[in-house]
């Protein structure tokens, strides 16, 4: 649940130069869209149905869905550009909450609660936002050992440069300590939508346009 | 493609699975066609629906089994200290239950990957990847890349569960495992899966590189191939396309035509949906000659590794191509209109086909192929 105002660090640039160098080479990429999360102070993260205790997957979905916004305007993506475009969600935290909470289940010996069964995988909310935007690239999440948003930016090059995707939408998700609902103090995370530089540009669609 | 300096060979492989430790053993398991399916006695499980997995005897430490699998690849591919230490780790694991009960851990997959290159003289983990069900086979994939790439010349990539509490708890309360004890790929009357230990180790590099040194080449990774459904959270497209792009990239990748592949070691978690759009997916890639490809699950034996399974399953294809026999699909009962593929039942089937896939589907809509060709 939100836990209400906390000490909470202002939002940071979305990507140092540093990160960004992740981008040069031949390939022609750029960051097409991109977002970050809270992006304000009174920042609230939307539930998701079907996805309970922990703020990790609504954390992702709200990354995703302002990133793409940004970009494709309004949902689905269209089929071409859809069709090409994988997802890449790395986290050096992962979902604390959830594993926690099936944790708390097995140790009072309880029954864990089964909604938490698919979402104790990262890739439940991965396919959640897919779904919703028609997203049918590659999906890959990872964990870092270090310099998460390098490392992602760096993995998302190698996947387009391997072919079997033409963008990837990078989410760098973290979850805080209190992690335990959407909103919650010190979650924080980073979408960036890396793609030709060829592509057209955000949100050129209208409604009723695929 | 096979002339390529980086096209990219296998040299060491390493595996732990139900049936034992090494490959020898998980050859023999995935030959004989005996599921290692038995009651549960790591912890207790007197609240669960299902009550049976496929587990190593004793108590097993996933960072020794690991460790221990990761030497025995690199030791397999004749790796000196200088190579090891050359050669960075790319690792897929799942939820640490260590972890989840200390709220100083910060991190779901616990410390166990920090350490780990370490630990076995290598460069040093660069990721651990969480792909769920593709976890093992997306790290694979990438190790490829980075090959092909230049960005590496060789690279490690290993992966391990060990069936614990919290993973049975929630797969059981989520009604995904199997009531009558028993995985049963591609079978009418099948109810699901089980979970089952398996720990793995690969060593990847570039052809130059193996011939460099003088390593011997167990096959090579003709190609790989990943795609999404964009379909739902946890279930996977009816209509397999998701699948099927993921083969169609790798075939391409490997310029390898579908008549070319003679054995399929498929994802074949036993669940009803799972399998009739896994068996939809391979209608799709390959047409009515999808009938005259063997295809196994060697799940059916070793049980469902989760983050580990692609790789287990992968080395489990390697050796399988070495041997000249084609693994069992266990648990059999009787065909399903919606899987008809040519299953194999009963026996291993002597045979040596030149090209083999290894597939793999996961919550989310995860989708990998990998092409295994002789050496």
């Amino acid at each position: 649940m939100n836990t209400g105002p906390t000490a909470r660090a202002a939002p940071s640039e979305l990507a140092a130069p540093d990160e960004l160098a992740a981008l040069d080479g031949p390939g022609g990429l750029t960051v097409l869209a991109r977002a970050q999360w809270p992006a304000r102070d009174d920042d609230v993260l939307p539930p998701i149905p079907g996805f309970i205790v922990s703020s990790f997957s609504p954390l992702v979905a709200e990354l995703a869905e302002r990133c793409l916004r940004r970009y494709f305007g309004l949902r689905p993506a269209d089929q071409v550009r859809g069709e090409r475009t994988a997802v890449l969600l790395a986290s050096t935290t992962g979902d604390l909450a959830t594993a926690a909470a099936i944790a708390e289940a097995v140790d009072a010996s309880r029954r864990v609660p089964p909604l938490l069964f698919y979402q104790s995988s990262p890739n439940a909310v991965v396919g959640h936002l897919t779904a919703r935007w028609g997203l049918a690239g590659p999906v890959v999440c990872t964990s870092p050992a270090a310099g998460t948003l390098t490392d992602a930016l760096q993995s998302a090059v190698l996947l387009i440069e391997d072919g079997d995707a033409a963008a990837v939408l990078v989410i760098v998700a973290e979850q805080g300590r209190a992690g335990a609902g959407a909103g919650a103090g010190d979650d924080h995370g980073t979408a960036m939508l890396v793609g030709p530089r060829a592509w057209p540009p955000a949100a050129t669609r209208q409604e009723g346009e695929r | 493609m096979k002339d390529s300096a980086r096209h990219v060979v296998i040299t060491g492989l390493g595996a732990a699975a139900a049936a034992g430790r090494g490959t020898g053993a998980l050859l023999d398991l995935v030959l004989a066609g005996e599921p290692a399916f038995s009651p549960v006695t790591r912890f207790a499980v007197t609240r669960c629906r299902v009550t049976v997995a496929a587990a190593l005897p004793g108590s097993p430490v996933l960072a020794g089994e690991l460790a221990a699998v990761i030497a025995d690849a690199c030791d397999a591919a004749a790796m000196s200290s200088r190579d090891r230490a050359g050669s960075p780790l790319l690792l897929a694991l799942h939820s640490d239950a260590a972890a989840a009960r200390d709220p100083r851990a910060g991190q779901a997959i616990g410390g166990l990957a920090a350490g780990m290159a370490g630990r076995c003289g290598l460069a040093g983990t660069l990721r651990t990847y969480t792909t769920a069900c593709v976890a093992s086979s997306t790290a694979t994939a990438d190790a490829a890349a980075m090959i092909v790439s230049g960005q590496a010349d060789r690279v490690v990539v290993a992966a391990g569960y060990l069936v614990d509490p919290d993973s049975f708890g929630v797969f059981d309360a989520g009604r995904a495992l199997a009531t009558d004890g028993q995985l049963r790929p591609f079978s009418a009357g099948r109810r699901g899966m089980l979970l089952g230990d398996g720990v793995a180790a690969v060593v990847l590099e570039s052809a130059a590189t193996a011939r460099q040194r003088g390593a011997t080449v167990l096959a090579w990774l003709a190609g790989w191939g990943r795609a999404g459904d964009a379909y739902h959270v946890c279930r996977p497209r009816p209509d397999g396309t998701g699948l099927a792009r993921a083969i169609g990239n790798a075939l391409r990748r490997a310029q390898v035509g579908p008549q070319e592949i003679g054995y399929i070691n498929a994802s074949g978690s036993g669940t009803s949906f799972g399998d009739a759009a896994e068996s939809a997916a391979l209608h799709r890639a390959f047409g009515p000659a999808v009938r005259h490809i063997p295809v196994s699950s060697t799940k059916s034996v070793h049980g469902h590794a989760l983050e580990a399974s692609a790789l287990l399953e992968f080395v489990g294809t390697v050796l399988a191509l070495r041997s000249g026999q084609l693994p069992v699909n266990a648990g059999f009962l009787a065909p399903d209109d919606e899987c008809e593929l040519d299953l194999i039942l009963g026996t291993p089937r002597p045979r040596r086909p030149g090209y083999a896939l290894s597939l793999n589907a996961a919550f989310g809509g995860a989708n990998t192929a990998l092409l295994v060709g002789v050496a």
